[in-house]
């Protein structure tokens, strides 16, 4: 009932300041919050609607855009301008391999400063207590690091060097158990030792994601023809324009397709939000919510207008102007948008920490705050344009009716 | 004496489908300021449609209302707030408050409507709420009033704008004879200090004495007019 108190404070000191004002708005504010406040249990019902529609608005955009930066966090956390894929490859996890002689083709343009293999790949780790999980293999160039993991939490990506060594992301614990460094697994039927734990890397799949050396990689990985690469990474010298570049490379390599960073990036995004159709169930849950929201608030508020409509009519004889009642509608409308907005994006931030105990990401970021808050707005003005209209044919019959 | 309300040949007629009810015929009369004027008549006689009129919130299907001397039959529904905001205060058989709202409160919102701010609008409920015998009941919810005291609000709603012209719908329809009785002698006298206009539309016969002047309406027709001789 945190909430309530929340509101009942919210509403109070907002009275307080009225008081003192006479301006003939915050009078028929005055009068919404009055009225809100009479009918408690319609006004729970209303606020509890809110917080429903919008906790579920936010959700639904959080996991979704969570997903989104997910689908390309290795992408946008690895340096370098430009990358190389074989000819239509949809994204950045399905990626078919191609010759890795291609990286002395790009490295002859003298607009590129370095070029760098990367290979992404399906493998078959053993559990602990037996059975198998599928994971995401990625092999870069341990001296240079690019690819690699961004953050370690413990160990170093040095340790790869030489050996049968890989490094997990602490996310993957919650689909292989714990792991511990120095601990061995059987990755591909060949034991390897874990020497370092990174942060933040997670895939759109959910798979977990393993890092190894890149000859480490080209060798355990079954299904990749000898010689070759998945990804090779490209980064401008100083000062060339990165497009120019990229159209280079494009005409020069007729079996790759060539994206600079930010277009590959998207191109992962979109295949998965779009082109898989996941993006569209999440529109349409939050739509949902949208026109529930407007139905619950809706519904509400004109209740209470059809109760009070002798009162508004007496206002309007006593000379009052439709806008001035619009006010008080408007008014309620809004006290529900407000508290309701911030109950629902506290209970938002509160669940951050649960979805990160599972493994996923639930995006909440200031301008997705304002697009919420300005959904919640829109459906609560909506909501009252319901009732604005009966007021607007308000027939003064209907105060000389007993 | 000044002439509040005048009309000439103001006739109102209801188109309901292919039927046409006059629910007013043709009539002129002059009600002035500081008189208080029953209008008498059976059920569906057009007393409330007379009176909607006269409050500016029905227009008239044709003939003229002049309002202290202005002509307002012909001004649209977007002027008519105007001049029911300058003029005119209403009293209802229901009371018509707000629920939510305290008998101050209620009185108040009235005032801020009329345009009256400050701790003027506050001093004049207060005043107003004293005079209508309901200092004590100030800060009570109309749920926690009786019906007479609540009409007693209404009444100091009406009065407290300083409006010249109040009119009332059936006022104590919902009261009882002493309460009803009360209440029209309160308004009686708190009008006739202010000189304001009081039409009242009733079927309330235990009343009739009340009034300055009393007009009867029969079909939509002003029968009579009777100047009361008390
Ligand atoms: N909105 C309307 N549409 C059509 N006809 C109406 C409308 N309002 C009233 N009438 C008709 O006009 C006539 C006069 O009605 P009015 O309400 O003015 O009578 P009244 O004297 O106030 O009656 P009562 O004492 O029952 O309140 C009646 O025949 C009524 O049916
Ligand atoms: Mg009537």
């Amino acid at each position: 009932m945190g909430f309530l108190v929340f509101g009942v404070v919210l509403s109070s000191s907002v009275l307080g300041v009225l008081h003192l004002n006479n301006k003939l708005d915050s009078v028929m504010f005055y009068v919404a919050v009055r009225i809100l406040l009479y009918d408690k249990a319609r006004s729970l019902i209303t606020l509890i609607g809110v917080i429903f529609a919008v906790g579920l608005i936010f959700n639904q955009l959080g996991i979704f855009l969570g997903l989104m930066e997910t689908s390309s966090v290795i992408i946008d956390n690895t340096p370098g301008d430009i990358w190389i894929t074989s000819k239509n490859s949809k994204n950045f996890d399905f990626a078919q391999p191609f010759p890795e002689y291609t990286r002395h083709l790009v490295l002859a343009d003298n607009g590129v400063q370095w070029a760098e293999k990367l290979i992404v790949a399906w493998g078959i780790i053993n559990q602990k207590e037996g059975g198998t999980e599928q994971l995401e293999v990625v092999g870069f160039n341990v001296d240079t690091g690019v690819g690699g993991p961004w953050e370690m939490k413990e160990g170093s990506t040095d340790l790869l060097r030489n050996g049968n060594f890989a490094i997990i992301d602490e996310s993957a614990m919650a689909r292989l158990g714990n792991i511990s460094v120095g601990e061995y697994r059987d990755v591909f039927s060949r034991r390897l030792q874990i020497v370092g734990i990174c942060k933040g890397v997670k895939s759109f799949t959910t798979a977990p994601v393993m890092y190894m050396s890149f000859p480490l990689a080209q060798k355990l990985v079954n299904y990749l023809p000898s010689e070759s690469t998945v990804f090779i990474i490209v980064k401008v010298a100083p000062g060339v324009p990165v497009k120019g570049v990229a159209n280079r490379l494009r005409g020069l390599l007729k079996g790759n397709d060539v994206y600079t960073k930010s277009e590959f990036s998207f191109k992962t995004r979109y295949y998965w939000a779009v082109e898989t159709g996941v993006g569209f169930s999440f529109l349409l849950t939050i739509v949902i919510s949208f026109l529930v929201g407007i139905l619950i608030v809706g519904q509400t508020i004109y209740n209470s207008t059809m109760e009070h409509i002798k009162e508004f009519g007496t206002l309007k004889a006593m000379g009052a102007d439709n806008a001035d009642i619009y006010k008080i509608i408007i008014s309620q409308a809004m006290i529900n948008a407000l508290i309701g907005y911030v109950v629902s994006l506290i209970i938002t931030f509160l669940t951050v920490g649960l979805y990160d105990a599972i493994g996923m990401v639930l995006s909440v970021s200031w301008w997705v705050n304002l697009f919420v808050l300005l959904l919640t707005v829109c459906m609560c003005i909506i909501a009252a344009f319901i009732s604005i209209r009966r007021i607007k044919k308000i027939d003064p019959a209907i105060l000389f009716r007993g | 004496m000044t002439d509040a309300l005048v009309t000439r040949e103001l006739c109102k007629v209801y188109q309901e489908g292919s039927i046409q009810v006059t629910a007013v015929q043709p009539c002129s009369v002059k009600l002035s300021a500081g008189e208080v004027i029953g209008l008498f008549g059976p059920s569906g006689s057009g007393k409330t449609t007379l009176l909607s009129i006269l409050g500016c919130i029905l227009r008239p299907t044709s003939g003229e209302l002049s309002v202290f001397g202005q002509e307002v039959s012909q001004l649209n529904e977007n002027q008519l707030p105007e001049i029911r905001r300058k003029y005119i205060s209403f009293i209802f058989q229901a009371f018509n408050l707000f629920p939510a709202l305290t008998a101050f409160e209620n009185i108040l919102l009235g005032l801020r409507i009329k345009g009256v701010v400050g701790s003027e609008a506050e001093d004049r409920t207060a005043k107003m709420l004293q005079e209508v015998g309901l200092g004590h009941r100030m800060h009570f919810l109309p749920r926690d009033m009786s019906g007479g005291q609540k009409q007693r609000v209404a009444v100091a709603r009406a009065l407290a704008a300083d409006c010249p012209i109040i009119l009332a719908d059936e006022p104590t329809g919902n009261l009882d004879i002493s309460n009803g009785r009360k209440v029209m002698e309160l308004l009686k006298e708190l009008a006739s200090e202010k000189q304001c206009c009081v039409v009242v539309a009733t079927h309330d016969n235990r009343i009739e004495d009340i009034f300055d002047r009393i007009v009867y309406m029969e079909d939509g027709f002003i029968r009579r007019i009777k100047r009361s001789n008390a």
